[in-house]
């Protein structure tokens, strides 16, 4: 296995809106799922997530409840708002263009120019 | 994200409130990440001690996070200015002295112009208290010289360019216009009737009254608070004469009893049933002023008689009733002012046909939000009130300024030991800011607590010695928002210099450990410059004071031509429909023969007019046989005068005779000239033995016979030079308005009064007397404006020399302890005491000297503007501005002379120990 990437800049935010899109999720959960979804290729920095969550609710694009966990223990669960999720549909949106310009800029062959 | 600015404001709110709940759930939420990767840890095989250390580390630290997750949703800006708050009440609670200087001086500053403030909205903003005051619209006119308005009952002003303007309208042409009103919701009219003598309970007293149009209510939209409202049925001449009295009238003489309503009282003669009360908040119709009575503009015939028949309600010519209109919605100003020009042309060709057009006045639309507004002349003096309250207030920033910079001086180390370990300018700057703001927020709360127990202070300087004001000035939300605005400013103003000089500095020298010195010269020149701006203010202050207590002295100690001392003034006003002509002649010698006789009463005269009560009569007058001239040049200011008027007053009579007991009706009629209108009218020689007739009178009519010439005495103003005077005999006089009796007693007033009240009453009893009072009384009285003045101008110098006494001592002291070792060792050198005595003193009279020379310069220029409201010396009196001078290099020297003394005996070994 490679060494995992580290998350490029302002990503993570992106990451957990989807994460917590595919249903709600506490915070150890989201890390969870970002590992799974990705197969563990991105390192994520454990305790970065929390300021983030917090960030991602206090702009109204999360909401959290205080639930129960699997192992039964008082856990706080995030979900999406429906501002959120036009955030990341126009956030992922800008990233796939992003992506698109970039790799085609370094996919140039000599001959091209 | 604008689009989260919202949920993002209510999400920091909810924290800020709700602190100790974010807390708590930030610890557990961690927690629980830590724990439930430790037990999948586990769970893979791990020992559960080693899984929880792995986790932890995994983790990062966690008071590290909670400081971003607070950051995250704001509370970091919170929480810094929260701990520069609680530092800043803690330096401030740790310098005591220094915290009591600062607030004092600040409360007083903004507690000053807040005062002043909350003065200039009562009297120059305040709109009338009914809803939507800015519709209203006052009616007025303008006329060329050669117009032909008049006689006018209201009133009307001269401009500039020699127009007339004016607010009365003649009653008939106000229906008239609101007949064919089209850009008006509605129009009303009313007069203001000043004083009537009412009886209630068979008690004569004096009530203010105004009459109002029947749709008065209806335009104004003003409410009653109990019983009901004046309407158009009141308004007609057949209709039970009925009134609604003001709510401080209802408080005030009825004590708020449901009886007032429906109470009969007689006013000027006729029964008025009370029939509502006004609401608190509204005043009537004018500006400032405060009617106890408000009735039907129909009962004018009957109340206040004029004109011809007594009745004004259908004469043309009469110029009397004020017009207020509400404005339609949509409206433009010039739109209803050219309809309004039109219906007022059409209107007046029909009420008064055969006018010239160019004749006739034009119609002008005013602002009515304030109803009639007659405040004008008061818009200099408050103008010149506030601008003296913001120097004081300057004063006060700069004092404070130079006692933070002496602060930021003492905690150079602190700062630099900050900027070392990397805390950034700006947040050191806003420290030093928040503390700034701390302290006006201090004083402006002490000040605001001020101006508001002392709301009625300056209001009542205003006051005569005589009437019983129940003045509550009442500050609103503006009042509130502008002593804030106040503070901000202020904050900010003696905050900047300390923010600035603190971020400045270097922290290699300021981690030293005798950085004293280097960064303390140039604090001192800072410091210096701040009390030298602080002296030139209080220097400015001074010379307002100087010259407006000059003014004040030069007005008491004028030559008045008369002798104002022991005598006390009543006014008499008896209704016009009980006693009219001769009768009133008659009414009013029987009370002046019965004044006469009260115990301490040395002796008793009357006067059409009162003397210096800025009351005259003015009429056109010429020496028999020759042609008048122009009105302005025959303007002869008349006052019929009892007998022993020339002996009350002590106005000598320079040849001729005075009046006499013979001067009746009957006999020929006489007068007494002064020598101004000697020398006008008979500049060739003696006026005695010469005769004078009215203008307007032809030669058949009996001329006046001049029998005295008195010496020149002031009349209705101190200012004004002594006019041309004709003193006539009351007793020949054809018709007497309200009158004046002045009685010569050495008693005082409260002790003469009851003598007096009877003596009247024993001649009849529904006649209340009016504003009793001394002639001393009434002089201070038109002297209110000069007083008020003087007064506040000194308080305030007085409090900007104090404040600048603070500021010197404390730059001087400053300098003096940064140079104890300088100073050491220049003693140590064999410098005497005396010297270094001196030298401190000269550093002290340099900034002394040009803080009081930009100040006299800045006096100099500023004082023009009140060149109006001085008297008997120039704005550039050089005796006021050197004494201002003087007083201010006095101050500056004795605040110097503590450190300069302390300096004079630093004991050398400690002074060079100090190193």
């Amino acid at each position: 296995m490679t060494k995992p990437l580290d998350l490029l800049q302002g990503t993570l935010d992106m990451l957990i809106l989807k994460a917590v899109s595919l249903g709600p999720l506490h915070g150890y959960g989201v890390l969870l799922r970002i590992q799974q979804i990705s197969k563990n290729r991105l390192e994520i920095q454990q305790g970065s997530l929390y300021p983030a969550l917090y960030r991602l609710e206090h702009q109204g694009l999360i909401v959290s409840e205080w639930g129960e966990s699997e192992n039964k223990r008082k856990a706080r669960f995030y979900r999406l708002t429906a501002t959120g999720k036009r955030q990341l549909l126009t956030e992922a949106e800008k990233w796939n263009r992003m992506t698109d310009v970039i790799g085609g800029i370094l996919r140039t062959v000599p001959e091209e120019v | 994200m604008a689009l989260a600015l919202w949920p993002a404001l209510r999400s920091t709110l909810r924290h800020v409130f709700d602190r100790s709940r974010l807390e708590r759930e930030m610890e557990v939420e961690l927690q629980f990440h830590i724990d439930a990767y430790a037990e999948d840890l586990v769970r893979q095989g791990m020992p559960p001690t080693e899984a929880l250390r792995r986790a932890r580390i995994e983790f990062g630290g966690v008071e590290g996070r909670k400081e971003e997750c607070r950051q995250s949703v704001g509370l970091r800006l919170w929480d810094e200015a929260r701990a520069d708050l609680r530092y800043g009440a803690r330096v401030l609670r740790q310098n005591p002295a220094f915290t009591a200087v600062a607030v004092l001086s600040l409360a007083l500053g903004i507690g000053a112009n807040t005062a002043i403030y909350t003065l200039a909205r009562e009297i120059l903003f305040k709109p009338l208290a009914v809803p939507h005051p800015e519709q209203l619209r006052i009616f007025s006119w303008a006329q060329s010289k050669q117009g032909h308005v008049g006689p006018l009952w209201g009133n009307f002003d001269r401009a500039k360019n020699g127009e007339t303007l004016g607010t009365p309208f003649p009653y008939p042409l106000f229906l008239e216009m609101r007949k064919s009103n089209r850009a008006f919701e509605n129009m009303t009219a009313f007069h203001d009737l000043y004083r009537l003598t009412a009886n209630i309970d068979g008690t004569a007293e004096a009530l203010d009254a105004t009459l109002v149009a029947g749709n008065f209510y209806s335009t104004l939209w003003c409410r009653v608070i109990a019983g009901r409202a004046l309407g158009p049925d009141d308004d007609t001449l057949s209709a039970t004469p009925v009134g609604v009295i003001s709510d401080a009238y209802w408080a005030e003489r009825f004590a708020r009893s449901a009886a007032a309503l429906g109470k009969t009282i007689r006013v000027n003669g006729v029964a008025v049933t009370i029939v509502g009360v006004n609401g608190p908040e509204f005043h009537g119709p004018k500006a400032g002023g405060s009617p106890q009575i408000l009735l039907p503009l129909s009962l004018q015939p009957r109340v206040s008689p004029m004109g011809d028949d007594g009745s004004l309600l259908a004469d043309n010519h009469f110029w009397w009733v004020v017009v207020l209109g509400r404005l339609k919605p949509g409206i433009g100003d010039a739109a209803a002012q050219a309809a309004l020009e039109q219906s007022f042309r059409s209107a007046l060709q029909a009420t008064l046909p055969g006018k010239k057009a160019e004749d006739l006045p034009r119609f002008v639309l005013g602002d009515g939000r304030r109803g009639l507004d007659l405040s004008g002349a008061f818009e200099q003096p408050i103008l010149v009130l506030l601008a003296l309250a913001g120097i004081v207030l300057l004063v006060a920033c700069a004092n404070l300024a130079n006692l933070l910079l002496a602060r930021s001086a003492a905690r150079q180390r602190e700062m630099s030991v900050r900027l070392a370990m990397g805390a950034g300018r700006w947040r050191i700057l806003r420290q030093v800011m928040t503390e700034a703001l701390l302290l006006a927020t201090l004083g402006g709360a002490a000040g605001l607590l001020a101006g508001y127990a002392g709301r009625n202070a300056i209001p009542s300087l205003f006051d005569d010695a005589w009437t019983a004001h129940a003045m509550d000035v009442r500050p609103d939300a503006r009042v509130f928002l502008f002593a804030l605005a106040l503070t901000l400013v202020t904050g900010i103003l003696f905050g900047i210099a300390p923010a600035w000089r603190a971020t400045r500095g270097d922290v290699q020298s300021g981690l030293k450990e005798n950085a004293r010195t280097s960064p303390g010269r140039s604090r001192a020149r800072l410091g210096k410059s701040l009390v030298a701006v602080q002296v030139a203010l209080c220097a400015v202050l001074l010379v307002g004071a100087g010259l407006f207590l000059r003014t004040l002295s030069n007005l008491r100690h004028l030559d008045l031509g008369l002798s104002i001392e022991h005598l006390v003034l009543f006014q008499l006003d008896p209704p016009q429909a009980r006693f009219a002509g001769r009768q009133r002649v008659e009414l009013f010698q029987r009370i002046e023969d019965r004044l006469a006789e009260v115990p301490g009463v040395q002796l008793a005269t009357l006067s059409s007019e009162a003397l210096l009560a800025h009351s005259m009569d003015n009429s056109c007058f010429r020496p028999t046989g020759r042609v008048a001239g122009s009105p302005a040049e025959n303007s002869t200011w008349v006052n019929h005068v009892g007998e022993k008027f020339f002996d009350a007053y002590a106005i000598r009579l320079l040849s001729g005779r005075g009046f006499e007991a013979g001067d009746r009706a009957d006999a020929p009629r006489v007068g007494v000239v002064n020598q101004k209108l000697a020398r006008k009218f008979f500049p060739e020689g003696a006026a005695l033995g010469k005769t004078i007739t009215e203008c307007d009178r032809d030669a058949t009519a009996s001329p006046i016979l001049v029998v005295g010439v008195s010496a020149d005495a002031k009349y209705s103003d101190l200012r004004e030079d002594v006019p041309p005077t004709l003193y006539l005999p009351y007793r020949q006089a054809e018709e007497l308005g309200a009158v004046t009796f002045e009685v010569k007693t050495a008693a005082t007033v409260a002790s003469v009064a009851p003598g007096l009240r009877d003596a009247v009453r024993a001649v009849d009893s529904d006649l209340p007397l009016l504003d009793v009072r001394t002639q001393n009384q009434q002089v201070e009285a038109i002297l209110s404006q000069e007083r008020v003045f003087a007064t506040l101008a000194t308080g305030f110098g007085i409090l900007a020399l104090v404040l600048a006494g603070i500021g010197i001592y404390g730059v001087m002291a400053y300098t003096v302890s940064s140079r104890t070792n300088e100073i050491g060792i220049r003693l140590a050198l064999g410098a005497r005491a005396q010297e270094v005595l001196s030298m401190v003193l000269r550093e002290t009279s340099v900034f002394a000297i040009a803080g009081i020379a930009a100040g006299l310069i800045a006096a100099f220029a500023l004082t023009r503007m009140v060149t109006s409201m001085l008297y008997g010396l120039q704005a550039t009196d050089p005796l006021t501005y050197l004494g201002a001078a003087f007083i201010l290099f006095a101050i500056a020297l004795v605040s110097g002379l503590i450190p300069a003394r302390r300096a004079a005996h630093v004991d050398t070994m400690q002074a060079l120990r100090h190193e």
